[in-house]
């Protein structure tokens, strides 16, 4: 049961950091600046707006 | 005043790489007798960085170049999905026409008028379509689009106006989305740039339609209406 939870890794959200929850409504896309970063966003990030920052580029979205 | 502050910051942004008068997808003067730079008179808070100034008649101005660096920006970032994997919604009169026009030069699929529910979410739905991306001519208009993308996981690229607020979408190009003229030179210019992008379009070359082409028309009988 251990083994299986420290191989479990959740991907986190680049607006709030916090780990996104398996599910319906977060959404993932390449940065659309420079296209080599993967953002992803939660649905609470997505709902508020709440803006992204790409870690290579530093292009600021939405 | 402000216009000449304005133009200054853009000679002088060439060395600092903010985008210059000669760098606009098309001549400002241009964009600014279309009316892609006019708002309404509401704010929201999320629009405000890109409101340029206020009229004194309490109109919030867009700044045109924060428009065109936006729109360069989406049309890269569409240009990486497959073409018929686009969706561009349009339940605004006035945006329909350009909509459809838009998907007959990218191959985007066009969505105007009344959007379905259950077309991008219900599987049951027999003309449900699934897309990778989705374009939207006015968050507020098309909020059932918005929700049942937010639904399925889809990025939403919206052109939003002062009054929008930017929740569920993760793209936006701050324009005039009301203006007949307006969303005919935005949806043309973005077509304009994915053709670019894409490589299929010279950087030099127009299109083959013309923006009067994009636009809706108005008939005899609605504008004496």
């Amino acid at each position: 049961m251990a083994e299986r939870a420290s191989t479990l890794s959740l991907v986190t959200c680049t607006s709030c950091g916090k780990p996104i929850p398996p599910g319906t409504g977060s959404t993932k896309f390449l940065c659309p600046n420079c296209g080599e970063i993967q953002i992803r966003r939660c649905v609470k990030c997505r709902k508020f707006g709440r803006s992204y920052k790409c870690p290579k580029c530093g292009f600021v979205g939405p | 005043m402000s216009e000449v502050k304005d133009e200054k910051v853009g000679k002088e942004g060439e060395t600092t790489g903010v985008t210059t008068e000669e760098e606009l997808l098309l001549p400002r003067d241009t964009l600014l007798s279309a009316g892609t730079h006019i708002g309404t008179r509401m704010k929201s808070r999320d629009v405000e960085q890109f409101i340029y100034r206020v009229r004194p008649d309490g109109l919030f101005v867009l700044d045109v170049k924060k428009t065109d660096e936006r729109l360069r920006v989406s049309a890269k970032f569409l240009a990486r999905f497959e073409q018929s994997k686009i969706a561009v919604a349009a339940a605004r009169l006035y945006a329909q026409e350009p909509v459809r026009k838009f998907g007959e030069v990218t191959g985007a699929i066009p969505i105007v008028g009344r959007f379905i529910p259950g077309l991008l979410s219900n599987p049951l739905y027999p003309k449900r379509i699934e897309p990778d991306v989705l374009i939207v001519s006015d968050p507020r208009a098309d909020s059932q689009a918005v929700i049942e993308a937010s639904s399925v996981g889809l990025p939403i690229v919206a052109l939003c106006s002062t009054d929008n607020d930017f929740s569920g979408v993760d793209l936006v190009i701050p324009t005039n989305n009301k203006g007949r003229r307006a969303l005919a030179i935005v949806y043309w210019l973005l077509a304009r740039q994915i053709l670019r992008e894409r490589g299929e379009l010279a950087a030099d070359k127009d299109l083959a339609l013309t923006v009067e082409d994009f636009e809706t028309k108005i008939s005899r009988e609605d504008e004496g209406s």
